[in-house]
């Protein structure tokens, strides 16, 4: 699949301003140009087999050159005491819940971007520099990003976040699914270093295949439900858990893809420009009244 | 020469018939249908057609601690770390209460024991993604009673890191851990519960009489026991709640609770374990109007009554079990008294009426002015010194 590259954003921008100036009657497709692979990667999140060591936190930040503290002081237990979200400075977290099945074992829950199958933010970012790519990421491009934050509105998931601290080279970030490692054959940074491989990383639909599995194995063990399947239209990480998902802080975002709900109220205003057309049509018929009503007085 | 083909012929169908029924040397002898294992009606070498993994109609794991390996040296991985030397032996002798070999060796097949490395492999990156790598397999087994009872999930309560001398420190390690067993047991002696039934609202269970007496194995009832119950750094009050009369209150469901008294109690009345206040430790003279003496009370249940599940109840007669306790034969002496000449012949029937041992002995058989304990029919011999002896 083809990159946005300058040159289209911008034969975007030029299609968009075409729509604005009501010359041309098509509406710009703001839908992101991705295929969905049927190869396409994933990971599936084991919530019931991962054990909190906060060893992907740490691969994370290797792995992205982010500034890190030492490996032995992510074994400190304590920062669970508070929900944390991602954020410039981490792509990935890992929170902790009660665990209803086992007192002494709570359940942790590593939470990242979920690489959704239709992404809000590709649809959302005003300059394309969010791209869906082939094998599941969902990539970022720091030249383009211009700030405007409007893809940490339309993430259902609230995962991009915002590095305020450079004025004038504003920046997105999130996880990026270890592109550059997979493009070489490597395997994501936290699944490789994942001690009890609560994160499995293979193709989607196998992993959908294994999830069910599982569920099919050990019916007390998991939910009967594979969180990412069908939310948002599908998402390249999915989940398993012991418990309803939402006492896990994950959102219920439902099944159809974000861009179908963001874009058709987006483009239903500008559509066809008649809504344009008929505001100006009352606005200049009701100048016109007031002008005749005065001038007959 | 017909003769000689004709032999040749029934020799060679013979020997087809026979290997054609007869299993390999290795192949399981257990009681399993072909199916439990093979998809196929007629599995080959080329092609077993074996069912997929996990395959847990077929676990079975009949190998006590004992014969287990001492300890394991678990290299196959180490790179960041040293390789993690494994307590074998300690883990399985540990297991036996939660669920035994089979908790960590899973799924394995009939015969041998199977290590993790023949099923989980080395690699991260692999097609199969049905079973975990051998990193998180190993991870899984150890990680999750270690964070039990630590709350931690410290890296290196397992793993040393790497240095210089590693051949020196592992052999060192080996040698520690060689000849481990794990400590005895602490026992509890009785353990008071304050359950929500109505008619008898406490029961007492005497731990150490089941043991002791009664002949209870630990994994009768210890089936599937959370390692925390004993190991748990952050609390102490398991061991000392145990020992004291202060009744617990029931915590788990009314058919949890009862699971583990139900293997030999299913046909007992409620009053047997439930009553209003606590028990007193079982006596043999109140129970059944027999009082031990110093040899009977050494013995368990089991030796007189019979199996541990089913009590077999007995009458007075010491020939029950005695057989050889008949007149002249028996030594008096070790009742603490020796009989005199004249009595030591006599049929034990003329002293102890109807044989029945429990009541006092009666001299009026012979005579008339005499009557036990005032008069004896022998020496009174100390059998505390005898019993030194």
């Amino acid at each position: 699949m083809e990159k946005q590259n300058r040159r289209s954003f911008l034969k975007t921008s030029a299609l968009i301003g075409a729509v604005a100036t009501g010359i041309s009657t098509k509406t710009a497709n703001a839908k992101p140009k991705n295929i969905l692979s049927e190869d396409r990667m994933g990971v599936l999140v084991d919530t019931t087999v991962c054990i909190g060591c906060r060893n992907c936190e740490w691969a994370c930040k290797v792995a992205h050159n982010i500034p890190t503290e030492d490996r032995i002081k992510y074994e400190d237990r304590s920062v669970f005491k508070h929900m944390r979200r991602p954020q410039p400075n981490a792509y990935t977290v890992v929170n902790e819940y009660p665990n209803p099945k086992n007192a002494v074992l709570p359940t942790d829950v590593k939470v990242q971007c979920m690489h959704c199958d239709h992404p809000a933010c590709v649809s959302a970012c005003i300059v394309g520099a969010i791209s869906k790519e082939e094998n599941g990421s969902v990539i970022w491009d720091t030249k383009k990003c211009i700030g405007c934050r409007y893809c940490m509105v339309a993430c259902p998931f609230q995962i991009p976040s915002f590095d305020y601290d450079k004025p004038l080279n504003p920046e997105i970030r999130k996880c990026d699914f270890c592109f550059e490692r997979t493009k070489q054959g490597l395997l994501p940074a936290c699944v490789k270093n994942c001690p009890v491989e609560a994160l499995t990383y293979g193709p989607r639909n196998d992993l959908i295949k294994e999830a069910r599995e599982r569920i099919k194995r050990d019916p007390d063990r998991y939910l009967n439900h594979i969180y990412g399947e069908t939310e948002a239209g599908g998402t390249s990480w999915l989940y398993l858990a012991n418990q309803d998902f939402s006492k896990l802080a994950f959102p219920s975002p439902g099944d159809k893809p974000m861009p179908g709900t963001s874009e058709s109220i987006q483009h239903g205003i500008f559509a066809y420009f008649v809504p344009p057309a008929f505001l100006y049509a009352l606005l200049g018929g009701i100048m016109w009244i007031t002008k005749k009503r005065n001038e007959s007085k | 020469m017909n003769k000689k083909i004709l032999t040749i012929i029934i020799l060679f169908f013979s020997i087809t018939i026979y290997s054609q029924n007869k299993l390999p040397k290795n192949h399981s002898l257990t009681n399993l249908t072909c199916k439990t294992c093979h998809t196929c009606d007629v599995p080959t070498k080329k092609n077993p057609c074996l069912v997929p993994c996990p395959r847990s109609e077929m676990v079975t794991i009949n190998q006590s601690p004992d014969q287990a390996p001492e300890v394991e040296v678990l290299k196959e991985l180490s790179s960041r770390y040293m390789p993690v030397v494994f307590s074998h032996k300690l883990h399985a002798q540990m297991s036996q209460m939660s669920g035994g070999c089979g908790t960590c060796h899973h799924y394995n097949t009939v015969g041998p024991i199977q290590p993790c490395i023949n099923c989980h492999e080395t690699s991260r990156k692999r097609a199969d993604i049905s079973k975990p790598d051998l990193e998180a397999a190993y991870h899984r087994q150890c990680i999750n009673c270690h964070r039990e009872w630590s709350h931690s999930n410290d890296c290196t309560s397992c793993h040393a890191l790497k240095n210089k001398n590693e051949s020196i420190s592992i052999a060192s390690y080996v040698k520690k851990m060689t000849g481990k067993s794990h400590p005895a047991l602490v026992e509890p002696k009785k353990i008071v519960y304050e359950t929500n039934y109505n008619k008898g609202k406490i029961v007492t269970f005497f731990h150490n009489e089941h043991i002791n007496l009664f002949g209870a194995k630990c994994i009768d009832c210890h089936r599937d026991e959370n390692c925390t119950k004993c190991h748990d750094k952050n609390k102490t009050t398991n061991v000392q709640q145990i020992y004291s009369d202060v009744p617990i209150k029931i915590h788990k469901s009314k058919e949890e609770h009862h699971k583990p008294c139900f293997s030999c109690h299913q046909d007992d009345k409620c009053s047997l374990c439930h009553k209003d206040k606590s028990m007193a430790p079982f006596n043999h003279a109140i129970s059944t109007g027999w009082a031990l003496n110093r040899f009977h009370e050494n013995l368990t249940c089991e030796k007189c009554h019979g199996s541990s599940t089913k009590f077999v109840k007995l009458n007075n007669d010491c020939n029950n079990c005695h057989k050889d306790f008949v007149a002249g034969k028996f030594d008096h002496k070790v009742t603490g008294l020796k009989l005199s000449e004249n009595h030591k012949d006599l049929d034990c029937n003329e002293c102890h009426k109807e044989k029945n041992f429990t009541k006092t002995p009666t001299c009026e058989n012979c005579h008339d002015d005499k009557s036990f304990p005032k008069d004896k029919p022998g020496t009174e011999v100390n059998i505390s010194s005898k019993k030194k002896k």
